[in-house]
């Protein structure tokens, strides 16, 4: 237990004195989040609504392989990326391989299918009356995009906060894509399983602290809008 | 002297994929003047709620003509069905409200106009129909009986002025109190405006009181009047 406390406290004092080797891989777990996080909802959004909303021939398969992308384990998703970002690869002239963009790439392969299967099932469960009252009061196929979407807003949220949790605590994908590269592209998932391969287990404590108040709050937040989405009490008018 | 809001020619409407078509409304002949009452009643299932729809856009003839104020209501005035919807506003029966307010409601449909949707006129629909909007206006979506979520719904509608109120059992479900002020509140709407009213109700006696004309409707077929 000795090792285990001498850890703890060698982490806690590692996150007070703002150790920049454990503030960089927590920047970069910032960077890559947020940049896969932000391209996932851009294109997962319009895509799960699509999904959901509209009937259209192969809808079935479509939402047979977005439930197969979420099964996929994360190191193919990372030997895909990186066969194609390698520069024998067909974008290896992008030179994305062991960037921040690069492991952004890869995330974002993690992060679309939740939130495309997510939105497309909370546009499915929106109150089917929902389309003809909002058509009925004279809106466009925009409008109603908007108004089908600002009703499954919670939905979606949880949705994000989902995809969010996933992404931030992927190592297989940082690892093979990012090459977890000191000060550039070493996360806090990957900093944990070198530093602990090391024997440096103070500095994998302190990361964990920090993924581990991360997941609690995007825990919290799940919940919190779990139990706002799932209020299904619409009145009938 | 001006075209009649509503002809329907030989018009047919139903449900389904294009494979299992359902006709479940015939219709030869009918014409709904501009500024009247015309009331329908009929069984569950006659075809009310169906010829409603027709005429609030949200259905299409699968044979036949309609017209509206003048217009033949094609295909290609449906691809911008909204403009028609904004002049012909239907409350259905499956009516519901949006997870806001209950003055957002019933700014909701103003605000797709682009128009603005100042208190005094959320106030006066509100009113209208019976509720206060102090007490009411800032109440959630979720805090309404469903009687009172009804008459938010109906003031939603009355707010925006359209040239036709097609309303589909307005009164279902409500107490006394409340139908009186619905009953009011839509008998208004032509007085003050000249609103077009197209009523369906199981209120025999309410219709033939208010209405031009009352229609029997039965298996999807007008098969007489009152």
């Amino acid at each position: 237990m000795d090792y285990f406390s001498e850890g703890l406290t060698k982490a806690v004092a590692l996150l007070l004195a703002l150790d920049p080797e454990t503030f960089s891989a927590v920047g970069a777990t910032a960077s890559v989040t947020a940049l896969a996080l932000a391209v996932s909802l851009l294109l997962g959004l319009p895509l799960g609504f699509a999904l959901g909303h509209f009937r259209f021939p192969g809808k079935r398969g479509a939402r047979l392989f977005v439930d197969w992308m979420l099964s996929l384990p994360t190191v193919v998703i990372g030997l895909i990326v990186y066969a194609f970002l390698t520069a024998r690869g067909p974008l290896g002239e992008w030179g994305l391989l062991f960037t921040v963009p690069g492991m952004a790439v890869g995330l974002t392969l993690l992060g679309l299918p939740i939130i495309i299967s997510m939105t497309a099932t909370a546009v499915e469960s929106t109150d089917s009356r929902l389309t003809d009252t909002v058509l009925s009061l004279g809106a466009d196929r925009w409008q109603l995009l908007l108004a089908t979407l600002s009703e499954a807003r919670f939905a979606m949220a949880l949705a994000a906060a989902t995809a969010f949790g996933r992404i931030v605590s992927e190592v297989g994908i940082a690892m093979m894509v990012g090459g977890n590269i000191k000060w550039q592209t070493r996360t806090i998932t990957t900093a944990i399983a070198l530093e602990t391969g090391r024997g440096e287990f103070a500095t994998g404590i302190a990361l964990g602290i920090v993924l581990m108040i991360v997941a609690l709050v995007v825990n919290l937040l799940v919940g919190l809008l779990r139990g706002r989405s799932s209020e299904t009490g619409r009145r009938r008018a | 002297m001006s075209a009649p809001l509503y002809q329907l020619r030989g018009v047919e409407a139903g449900y389904g994929e294009a494979s299992g078509l359902v006709s479940v409304l015939h219709v030869p002949e009918l014409t709904i003047e501009r500024g009247s009452i015309l009331g329908l009643v009929g069984h569950n299932g006659s075809g009310k709620s169906t010829l409603l729809k027709l005429l609030g856009f949200l259905l299409s003839a699968r044979v036949g003509e309609m017209f509206f104020d003048g217009g033949l209501v094609d295909a290609a005035a449906l691809r911008a069905g909204h403009l028609l919807r904004r002049r012909a506003v239907l409350l259905g029966q499956d009516t519901c409200l949006l997870k806001r307010s209950v003055a957002s409601n019933v700014a909701f449909g103003l605000k797709l106009r682009g128009q603005d949707a100042p208190q005094e006129l959320l106030a006066e629909a509100l009113g209208l129909v019976g509720l206060d909007y102090k007490d009411f206006g800032p109440r959630s979506w979720r805090e309404l009986s469903g009687g009172e979520a009804r008459r938010v719904a109906l003031a939603a509608r009355l707010v925006l002025k359209p040239e036709a109120l097609l309303l589909d059992e307005p009164t279902s479900g409500l107490d006394r109190a409340s139908i009186g002020h619905v009953q009011r509140a839509v008998l208004a709407a032509r007085e003050s405006r000249g609103a077009t009213l197209v009523i369906s109700s199981h209120d025999v006696d309410w219709l033939k009181s208010c209405a031009d004309r009352v229609l029997l409707v039965d298996e999807g077929r007008i098969t007489g009047s009152l």
